[in-house]
Parts: C-alpha cells; sequence; structure tokens
C-alpha cells in the first residue's frame, strides 16, 4: 500500500489524534513534575515514534529537542532487547543524549502478539542536577566524566516494575536526589499516559490502519519540506561564524556550513566540513544537536502547524565531520553544546540561507542563553540548592520588521522563573530585570534590545556562567549593524571592586555581592537611509 | 422585577422572571452606546419601579482586543518596572521568524520606578522617601496617564509601601489601581499584569456603569445595577466600576453558568458544555459534587495574562465560518481562518471559500427554511458549485463536506479531551450540554466519538448567558499569599479571621448578607503550581489529606510522606440568588408527529439517509424522536444520527441517549 491510498481527511484526523497524544504527554509531565526548571519553565519534550524508531508526532516543546529526540529513541533500540513493560532511561550524549542534564525516557509499546515494539513513546526533560563538579552540572569542564553521571540506555521500569537498585544508583550522584527521583517518576508517569493513548488509537484504527496511516504522515510531512525546497534557487552557499572561545584558551571556534540546494530534486546537503576539531572546553556538540539544528530550519521554512515528523529529515543530507566541534567524540565534554553551540549552528545556516532566499532570513539573534547556575546552601533552611536558568536576548531584525526585545529565539522557549519565586526559593534577591536599551543592532529594521539582570547573592555561593557573544556579536543582514556583545561583572560587597566575568567561568562570591547579567541584542536588517537617527 | 440582561455582538438578551415565569426578549445591540438596547429592553418588559438589573456586557472584553483602553502609567520597584513588557521571555510562535512584535499595554515612557523593596519575609528593606514620592506624583502628572496600576515586588506581603504609592498619587485626580487589592499572590508578572488590565479599562468601565446605573435609578425610581464577573458571580456596579478586571470576559461565564443550572434542573449534575459559534468554540466541565465549572488564575485575555479567578473555559479557533481548505502536502485543513460575517460561508451569497456552515449544508444539515426563522436566505445552488470546484482529489462535493466535518469535528473532541482526560476526567461520566448556533449539530457526532452516553440540549439556547446571569449568586473573592509550611494549617485561623473581617465589611456596606467559603492554596515544597482545597476550622487537617487525594486524581500520583506547602488563603463570600425552579410539565409520551414537517435526505457515514425533520417550538414534553432525524430552531439546529434517540423533557430540553449507528 502506499500513501496515495491514505486520504486527505483520514491524514488530517490522524496527525491531529497522534499530536494529541504528544501534548497529552507533555500536560501530564508539566503537571506531575518537581522541578521548577520542568514545571515554570517548560524545559522538555514528549513524542511518538513509529515501529522503525521514527517520530510521528513532538509536542510543540523544545526546538533543541527536535532531532536529538529521534536519536536517543535510535539508541536505546540498537542497544537493547526490550520487554513488554519495560522503560529504558538514558543520557550519555555518545549514546544517544545531548547533554547529561537532559535525561531522556523511552516506552515500547507492544501490540498483542508481536515480537518487537509497535511504536515507542519518550520523554526528555532537563535536570537541575545530574552531579559532577559543578552545581547544576554545567559548568566548564574538561572531559565528559566531570559532568556528572553518564546513564547509556538501560532499563529503569522491567515487566512494569522501577527497578530501584538502578534508580538508587542514579540518585545516589545527583545533588538534589528528592527531586530528580520526582522528576523522573513523572517522565515515566508521562510515558504511560503516551501508551494509553496509543492503544487507544490501535483499538480504533487497529494496527495495520495505523501502519499505512502513520506512513501518509511521514510522507506528507515529506512532500511539505519538498514543496519548499522546490521553489529556492539552485546553488551551493557558505557560510561561517564563530564561538567566541572554549572556556579554557581564548582561540575562536569556527563553525562552517556549505549549504547545497537542488530545487529539481528537492533536495538539500549541508556539509560541515571546514568546521573546528573539538575543543578542550565544554561547547562540543553531538551529531544529534547539529541534526537538530537543521530540522529546526527546515520546519521554520513550514507552515507554523505542520507537524514535526521523521519526513521533513527525509530531503536532508547532512554530513559532519567526525571528531570536530559538530560531531564531537568522547571524552569530550559537552554540557554548553545543547544550549550555545545549537544556536550557533542555526545561526550559521541563516547566514547560508541568506544568501539563497534573502528576504525570508532574519539577522542573527542573540545567539547565546546566558546560562547562570547558582548553588550553595540556604542559610534560612540549611539545605543544599541549585539553581539553574537561561536569560533571553535580542531577537535579530526580520526584513520589513523589527525583532522583538528579551525574548528567547531559536533553539529554546523557556520561561523566566517569577523574582518572587525565586526569592522564596533561594537566597537572592534580584535588583534589576529590564530591557538593555540600545544593544539591538541600528539598521533599516532594528534589532530587538538584550536584558539586564541584577542578582545579589544573600549567601556565599558558587557561581557558573556559560555564555556566549562576547567577541563575535550577533551580525546584521543586508547592511543591518550587529547586536550589542553580551556582558556580566561582578560587584563585591566587600571591597566595591567591580570585576567583568568572562563568558565562561565558575566563581566563588560571598553574600553580599552582586551579579549584573546583560544579555546581547539582535542584528539590524537593512542598511539605515542616510542622515536617519540609528533606527532608534 | 429581576431581570438579566446580556449584551452580545448581535443580540442584547433580556431574561426576566414574572409571577414566577421565566421570560425572554431579544433585542439587537446597539453597539454605539450598548446602555440603549438595555434601557430599551426594560421600557419594553415594564419593568417598573426598583428595578434589580443584572448585566453582562462585552465592553471591557472589546476594549481590550481593541486595545481602546486608557492610557495607563505603570509603578513598579525600581530596576523592574520593564516586567510588564518582558512577561515570561518566550515566544508565542516556536517556528515563526515573521511574529509580530507583541505590543505592551503601557508604553515604555509610561513606566515608572519607585525606589524601595520588600523582602520574601516580608521585611521592609527600604522605604521610599516622601520627596520621592512627590517626585513619582509629579512624573505621573507630566506623563497625561489617564489610569495609574502599582505593582511593587512583595506587596501582597506587606502593602505599607504601595499604599504610600497610592496616597501620593491620589492628588491626580485619576484611577489608581493598586497590586494587593486586587491580586494579593505571589508572582509579579501576572500580578502587575491584572492590575494594569484594572486600571487600563477602569476609566471606561466606570463611566459605562455608573451611567447606566443612574439612568437605571432615574427611570425606574431606584433599584441597582449588578454584573456578571468572568468567576461567574455577580457583583454591584458599584465594585465592578472599581475592579473592572474582574468582569472581562462576564459573557461566556454568565452561559456556563446557565447551561449548568439548565442541565442540574434535568438531573444531570457532571456535564461537558460544548458552545459552538460562528468563529470559535468554548469548551467546559462542571462537577456539581466538586463545586461545579472550576476556576482558573491562569487565563490570558487578548494576549494578556489576568489572574483573578475566572470560570475554566477553553477556546478553539474552529467555527462554522471556518476555512476549509488542502495545504501543500494535499491535507484537508480546515481553520483557523475564519470567513467571519463578512463575506460569510459561500452559502450566504458573498463568500467564496469553503466553511464548515457550507459542509453542513450540502448534507442536509441545514434547513434553509427555518435557518434563523428564514430571514437569512441560503444559496444551496452556489454553496454546491463552489464545493464541487475545491473538493480538490476527493470524488464528490459531498465527501469533501463529510470530511470537513470530520476535521472540524477531531478538533472539537480535541479541545474537550484538554478538559477532560488531560485533567483526569473521564469523559464517559458527563453529559454533553450543547449550544450556540453550531453545538447541537455536532453533538451527537462528538459524542459518539468520546462515548459519552448522553447529550442534552437545553430549552431556551439562545438566552443562556442571560438566564445564567440571572440566576448567579453574589461573589466576591478575596485572596491573600503567605507561604506558610504545611504544619501552620492548624492556625490559619487568625489570617482567615483578618481577612473575613474586611470581607464582611464590605458586604455589609453593599446590603448584603452572605455565608464565608474558606480554602487553601497548598503544593509540595519545591513545586511550582497549586492546588486549591477546602479549609474549615473544625478541620483543618483534611485540606492536606484532600490536597493528596486531588494530587493523586489530578496528576496519578501523591506524596503523602513530602513536605506541603501553604501558598495563598482564599475566601469567598457568597450571598446566594433566591432559588429558582422553573415548571416542569408532566410528559405525555408521544412521538412529535405534530411536530413533523419534512422528510429529506441528511448524509450519514457515506450516503444520504431519509431523515424527518421536526420544529423544536412545536413538540411537548414526552415526545420521543429516532434518528436519523433533524430538530431545527430559531438559532440552530440537532442533528439526530440513527442510533440517537431524543425525548423532551418536562423543561423542553431535549436529552439524547446515543447508541451505536445502525
Amino acid at each position: 500500500m502506499t500513501a496515495q491510498s491514505v486520504d486527505p481527511v483520514e491524514l488530517a484526523i490522524y496527525r491531529s489524534a497522534v499530536h494529541s497524544v504528544a501534548e497529552e504527554m507533555g500536560a501530564a509531565l508539566r503537571r506531575t513534575a518537581l522541578s521548577p526548571n520542568i514545571k515554570e519553565r517548560r524545559d522538555y519534550s514528549c513524542a511518538v515514534f513509529d515501529s522503525e524508531a521514527r517520530v510521528i508526532a513532538m509536542g510543540d516543546h523544545m526546538p533543541v529537542h527536535l532531532g536529538s529526540m529521534p536519536m536517543s529513541v535510535e539508541a536505546a533500540v540498537a542497544a537493547m532487547q526490550f520487554a513488554p513493560g519495560d522503560v529504558v532511561v538514558l543520557n550519555d550524549p555518545y549514546a544517544g543524549g545531548t547533554h547529561l542534564p537532559d535525561i531522556t525516557m523511552v516506552l515500547p509499546i507492544f501490540l498483542s502478539v508481536a515480537a518487537k515494539p509497535s511504536f515507542y513513546v519518550s520523554t526528555r526533560a532537563h535536570h537541575a542536577d545530574v552531579g559532577g563538579m559543578f552545581p547544576g552540572s554545567m559548568g566548564p569542564a574538561r572531559e565528559i566524566f566531570q559532568e556528572g553521571i553518564r546513564i547509556p540506555p538501560v532499563r529503569i521500569v522491567r515487566g512494569g516494575t522501577m527497578d530501584r537498585e538502578m534508580l538508587d544508583l542514579i540518585l545516589l550522584n545527583v545533588r538534589t536526589p528528592q527531586e530528580r527521583e520526582g522528576d523522573l517518576a513523572a517522565q515515566i508517569g508521562a510515558c504511560r499516559v503516551g501508551e494509553r493513548r496509543i492503544l487507544e488509537l490501535v483499538e480504533k484504527y487497529g494496527e495495520e490502519r495505523l501502519g499505512m496511516l502513520t506512513d501518509g504522515l511521514l510522507e506528507y510531512s515529506e512532500r511539505l519540506v519538498r514543496a519548499e525546497l522546490r521553489q529556492m534557487p539552485a546553488g551551493e552557499f557558505a557560510a561561517e561564524d564563530f564561538l567566541d572561545d572554549d572556556g579554557v584558551d581564548d582561540k575562536p571556534i569556527r563553525i562552517a556550513v556549505r549549504m547545497k540546494l537542488d530545487p529539481r530534486a528537492a533536495s538539500i546537503v549541508v556539509d560541515f566540513t571546514g568546521s573546528s576539531a573539538q575543543v578542550r572546553g565544554s561547547v562540543n556538540a553531538v551529531r544529534a544537536i547539529t541534526l537538530s539544528a537543521c530540522f529546526y530550519i527546515l520546519r521554520c521554512l513550514l507552515g507554523h502547524d505542520a507537524p514535526a515528523t521523521a519526513g521533513i529529515l527525509r530531503p536532508l543530507t547532512l554530513v559532519t565531520p567526525p571528531g570536530s566541534v559538530v560531531d564531537a567524540r568522547p571524552p569530550a565534554p559537552v554540557a554548553g553544546a545543547n544550549v550555545e553551540t545549537s544556536q550557533r549552528i542555526v545561526d550559521v545556516l541563516m547566514r547560508a540561507l541568506a544568501q539563497a532566499v534573502p528576504d525570508r532570513v532574519p539577522s542573527a539573534s542573540a545567539g547565546t542563553m546566558s546560562n547562570l547556575t547558582i548553588g550553595g546552601i540556604d542559610p534560612r533552611s540549611g539545605q543544599p540548592f541549585t539553581y539553574y536558568e537561561t536569560a533571553a536576548g535580542g531577537m535579530g531584525a526580520r526584513p520589513r520588521l523589527d525583532g522583538i526585545s528579551g525574548v528567547q529565539t531559536h533553539m529554546t522557549n523557556s520561561l523566566n522563573t517569577p523574582i518572587e519565586a525565586l526569592e522564596y526559593a533561594y537566597p537572592f534577591r534580584v535588583r534589576r530585570y529590564a530591557y538593555r536599551s540600545s544593544s539591538g543592532g541600528a539598521g533599516r529594521f532594528r534589532g530587538g534590545d538584550g536584558l539586564i539582570r541584577e542578582i545579589e547573592l544573600l549567601a556565599p555561593a558558587q557561581v557558573t556562567l556559560l555564555a556566549e557573544r562576547r567577541k563575535f556579536q550577533p551580525w546584521g543582514l543586508q547592511g543591518g549593524e550587529a547586536g550589542a556583545p553580551g556582558r556580566a561583572t561582578l560587584t563585591r560587597a566587600i571591597t566595591g571592586e567591580v570585576t567583568e566575568l568572562p563568558g565562561k567561568c565558575s566563581v566563588h562570591v560571598d553574600a553580599g555581592d552582586v551579579l549584573r547579567i546583560e544579555t546581547p541584542g539582535g542584528g539590524g536588517w537593512g542598511a539605515l537611509a542616510e542622515g536617519a537617527d540609528g533606527g532608534r | 422585577m429581576r431581570t438579566a440582561i446580556d449584551t452580545g455582538g448581535t443580540f442584547t438578551d433580556c431574561v426576566y422572571l414574572e409571577q414566577g415565569q421565566l421570560r425572554v426578549l431579544k433585542l439587537f445591540s446597539t453597539p454605539s452606546d450598548p446602555s440603549s438596547a438595555v434601557l430599551a429592553a426594560l421600557a419594553r418588559i415594564r419593568a417598573g419601579s426598583a428595578v434589580d438589573v443584572r448585566h453582562g456586557t462585552t465592553i471591557g472584553t472589546n476594549a481590550m482586543l481593541e486595545r481602546r483602553g486608557a492610557r495607563v502609567a505603570f509603578v513598579a520597584t525600581a530596576g523592574c518596572e520593564d516586567t510588564i513588557a518582558i512577561g515570561r521571555q518566550t515566544r508565542s510562535q516556536l517556528y515563526d521568524w515573521f511574529a509580530p512584535i507583541p505590543e505592551c499595554i503601557v508604553p515604555r515612557e509610561l513606566r515608572f520606578g519607585v525606589t524601595e523593596r520588600v523582602s520574601a519575609e516580608a521585611e521592609i528593606l527600604r522605604r521610599p522617601t516622601e520627596a520621592e514620592l512627590q517626585e513619582l506624583a509629579e512624573a505621573l502628572r507630566a506623563s497625561n496617564a489617564q489610569a495609574a496600576a502599582v505593582s511593587l515586588l512583595f506587596s501582597f506581603a506587606n502593602p505599607e509601601t504601595e499604599k504610600r504609592v497610592e496616597i501620593a498619587l491620589r492628588p491626580l485626580g485619576i484611577p489608581v489601581s493598586v497590586s494587593h487589592r486586587i491580586l494579593p499572590e505571589f508572582r509579579e508578572y501576572e500580578r502587575a499584569s491584572t492590575t494594569v488590565v484594572n486600571a487600563y479599562l477602569s476609566p471606561l468601565m466606570r463611566r459605562y456603569l455608573l451611567d447606566l446605573e443612574e439612568r437605571v435609578i432615574a427611570e425606574h425610581h431606584g433599584g441597582g445595577v449588578d454584573v456578571m464577573q468572568s468567576s461567574g458571580g455577580i457583583v454591584s456596579a458599584r465594585v465592578a466600576a472599581d475592579e473592572p478586571v474582574r468582569t472581562v470576559l462576564s459573557g461566556p461565564a454568565g452561559g456556563v453558568v446557565g447551561a449548568s443550572r439548565v442541565a442540574s434542573w434535568a438531573g444531570f449534575d457532571r456535564i461537558i458544555g460544548f458552545d459552538m459559534g460562528g468563529t470559535s468554540t468554548d469548551v467546559f466541565l462542571a462537577d456539581a459534587k466538586l463545586g461545579g465549572v472550576r476556576r482558573t488564575r491562569e487565563s490570558v485575555v487578548a494576549d494578556v495574562p489576568v489572574s483573578v479567578p475566572m470560570l475554566e473555559i477553553h477556546t478553539v479557533g474552529a467555527g462554522g465560518g471556518s476555512i476549509a481548505r488542502f495545504d501543500q502536502g494535499g491535507m484537508l485543513r480546515v481553520g483557523p481562518e475564519s470567513a467571519g460575517a463578512d463575506p460569510g460561508p459561500i452559502c450566504f451569497g458573498r463568500g467564496t471559500m469553503a466553511t464548515v456552515t457550507d459542509a453542513n449544508l450540502l448534507l442536509g444539515r441545514l434547513d434553509a427554511g427555518s435557518f434563523l426563522g428564514g430571514s437569512v436566505p441560503l444559496h444551496p445552488d452556489r454553496a454546491e458549485q463552489a464545493m464541487r470546484e475545491q473538493k480538490g482529489v476527493l470524488p464528490t462535493a459531498e465527501e469533501f463536506s463529510a470530511g470537513i466535518l470530520r476535521v472540524v469535528e477531531t478538533e472539537m473532541v480535541k479541545a474537550i479531551r484538554v478538559i477532560s482526560v488531560e485533567q483526569g476526567y473521564d469523559p464517559r461520566d458527563f453529559t454533553l450540554v450543547a449550544f450556540g448556533g453550531g453545538g447541537p449539530l455536532h453533538a451527537c457526532a462528538l459524542a459518539r466519538a468520546l462515548r459519552i452516553p448522553t447529550v442534552l440540549v437545553p430549552a431556551m439556547p439562545g438566552a443562556l448567558s442571560a438566564l445564567g446571569i440571572l440566576l448567579a449568586d453574589v461573589v466576591r473573592d478575596h485572596a491573600r499569599t503567605v507561604m506558610l509550611p504545611g504544619d501552620s494549617i492548624i492556625d490559619l485561623e487568625r489570617r482567615f479571621a483578618e481577612l473575613e473581617q474586611s470581607a464582611r465589611s464590605e458586604f455589609v456596606t453593599e446590603g448584603l448578607v452572605g455565608e464565608a467559603e474558606y480554602s487553601v492554596d497548598l503544593r509540595y515544597a519545591g513545586q511550582g503550581y497549586e492546588l486549591n482545597v477546602a479549609w474549615s476550622a473544625l478541620a483543618p487537617m483534611n485540606s492536606i489529606a484532600g490536597f493528596h487525594s486531588l494530587h493523586q486524581q489530578r496528576y496519578g500520583f501523591s506524596e503523602p510522606q513530602k513536605r506541603v506547602q501553604i501558598v495563598s488563603l482564599r475566601l469567598r463570600m457568597i450571598a446566594a440568588a433566591e432559588p429558582y425552579v422553573p415548571d416542569r410539565s408532566d410528559p405525555v409520551a408521544g412521538d412529535g408527529s405534530a411536530a413533523r414537517y419534512a422528510e429529506r435526505p441528511i448524509y450519514f457515514d457515506g450516503r444520504f439517509v431519509a431523515s424527518r425533520f421536526y420544529h423544536r417550538d412545536q413538540l411537548t414534553p414526552g415526545d420521543a424522536i429516532e434518528g436519523p432525524a433533524m430538530i431545527t430552531e430559531y438559532t440552530s439546529a440537532t442533528v439526530l444520527p440513527s442510533g440517537c434517540r431524543a425525548v423532551v423533557d418536562g423543561f423542553g430540553n431535549l436529552v439524547i441517549t446515543i447508541g451505536d449507528a445502525a
């Protein structure tokens, strides 16, 4: 049977049904998780896969998980002989993960007599701490062994029963075991919600019909993306951009791409040959992240409600040199790549694409998640705490439109933690949370402004910063100016001394010290007219 | 005389009690001055003196949608002036590079800071000096603001500074909304946003409501005006004029209360409401045992968060006017684009794009003769030709139409799942209450898909909202974030007493007598969301037990050994409305043949099936009708597939039993 036998109505109904499975899993996870990172900031994703581990539905959660979750499921399938009632857990970036804080659960769904699973459902969530040398597990490590507990695909639930020994092993290696346990349980619960819903679909459609509909849905996505590619100009478009450094030495890290568009074949080749070799600091991306960035770009070219399925990737050939910063090999540290390098890969892809279709591509956005991790002991309770949060920046200006200020862009869309929630939970006082005026790049259309966040620490703590776009500013297009670079300072309470903090560092601070983070503005679009006032 | 008047986009509905009888009057709305239709209705029904008017209005909603509120100044803790614009720093469309720039209702030049700070422990760390407050007042004066919103960090924990700011701004003579009174709860952005919306609507609503009340009193020698709140309770016009944010969704709230009341008279306590209109559809879930429709404090009105209690209504952008098309990948899509009222569906004469309404017409589910009493001429030939041209790869215009209905019904099923399954409820335990122009057309199909056993199509579907307003209780909600350990649950009495004292004195000022309902918002320490459970001084520990079991029900697990946190105290003051139960006629078994006026084909499951057509207003209690059939009325029509059976109950409702398709 071919997908042509799936009519446009059946397709629409199936798409909606399977998408709502992923959405219901997400709702369950959000409601049951313990940590603010999942509940308030919504740093998670849920997805449904077919028997060949091809993604057929993903909730609209975190773009950075788009291409990388499928690789987790593939890795779990490759490593495991699944039995009914199993749930597999993993976070190893070198076996299907992205960075260690992102823990993925995979639940296989067996139908009546089948020997192998007919579907898989999966949840991924960013955990606030998975051990390692820095609280929050996002610090400037030198090898992956320092970044936290590494979990290859292993069973955490066997035949429907939690493997307590496996769970204890994981919990013993993290700083906030109770919270982790709650979040892991929530992830398993969300997988079970997905399982129930898939079984309902099986009952409704029957297995054979479901297989046809799934093929039809994948081919539908492929048709959508090929229709876009057919409208692209033919040619090869090269671009490069740089990460400031790896936090170990000062050397810029090059990410280079050659994007080959072939409208006749409706295909796209993305080749990262020429990118820097993997580095000592933690910004090395595994291939899953690079694939996610490509997935994101293709997804953005489609209508905003196109389903994110494996079909989207069919016209794509991705070339990544092994051992490079876009396809790292063990034991390179990787914590920062999910949040920082992923953004830069998107920037490079957009820069290349802007040459092909200049009127469809915005200038560079902030290009960093300005990750901040703070750990210590809360003097009010005597308990240890770990805080992790990202800060938004300026969006790049668009052809015909200014960029938006102080907003999450591209690979993330996590919410901020309310100041009052923060001060209840941690020994901090937020002194300032504001737009960073004039940080957006000037141009015919102006880049969005970044943000300023000032936090006074009320107890001694370890502050870890992982930020980018200090040296290489978010670029403008068509003559638009670059956005202002990011910046961070620490004001010491005792001496009043103000020190500039590098983008990637971990420092000990005392009670009363004030940390100030300024996030980059977006690039401008289009040259200013002669005699204009700078676009402000 | 007790009267409820609900102003809608097209009609102003008036429901009133005359000698114990419920009566309905429909007038055309007067958008340029909505109060003239209100006064006209009162005149028409000869309301006489001392009339008690309860009102539902869309003025607030429309001002939000059209951004026509006041020029509002926002006063925040210095350093946090921009938080009202930054919001939660997310984007609404994940994959749209060309999303429009969200516009904050407080422009940059109207954001002001005051040098002050309160800690999480309610301690004042920095007080503004009198000179600083004077300076602030001067800056506001110079800004030409028409209203002000003050929301300082942790003001709910210690309102001293907010009160001082309020006093300093008083000489400006503009309405000032302060956050510790509008929403004394934590999470600064949502509190500030709610306070700003209040200030934004305040001049407009104050003018409208107080003017209306004055005219009612003048023309009817006394009486007064009360207003429906988004929470489903009534407040006086004076309170509503001060706190307009509480009434911003008063129309839909009336519909929910009305539908719930009608269902409960008919003996259905657990309902899922389904109100399908032209461009959007509202769904809600109500369980009388759990206090009716759930209230939420996470609403968004016209893209702005509003955190006062509102009935939890889930809206999807699909309705009768939703446009069908095939996308680039060849999939049939329905909505969210809508043909609206202009040009409208193809069959109305001007539209050119296939809509849900056109599909219903082609499949025999719209009766041209009885549609809006025949006042809107339909053009079936026009629709049929256009649908044939737009059917894509589908073999016939009928299959195209059937596909459109299946797709739109899938969206509706999904919406109902969001409010039921996703919240831990099984739709099979509920009755589907269908109203709005499109609700009864699609209800049986939805019920089948969700395995809901019974559908109720209420009598008076066109006036449910006004009916709800007429029957609603007077309610005032009070709250305070306290952030206490769970052990303190046994000594909340003093805190509740404080809350109750001010609440009662306010009730007394209004001349009301009422009961207080206590509840607490609890969460497991470390969680980011709270659940609301009842609290009583006699058995406070029951709240904790109730929390664990609610957590189990809603989220599938509970952890009784874990630490619980008391986030907020809530107090509802309720003055119950005079009870009203409509007359019930004794059903006399019949087959409705007196109301039957035609036999025509309706398309079900791939073919046209001969179906009987009935006039609803000629059916009498006890009449039973077997599908396939259609029951038409002024504003809607009920489609009864084969296997379904409708019985007219003693109140004139259609109670439909959903059987398997024959």
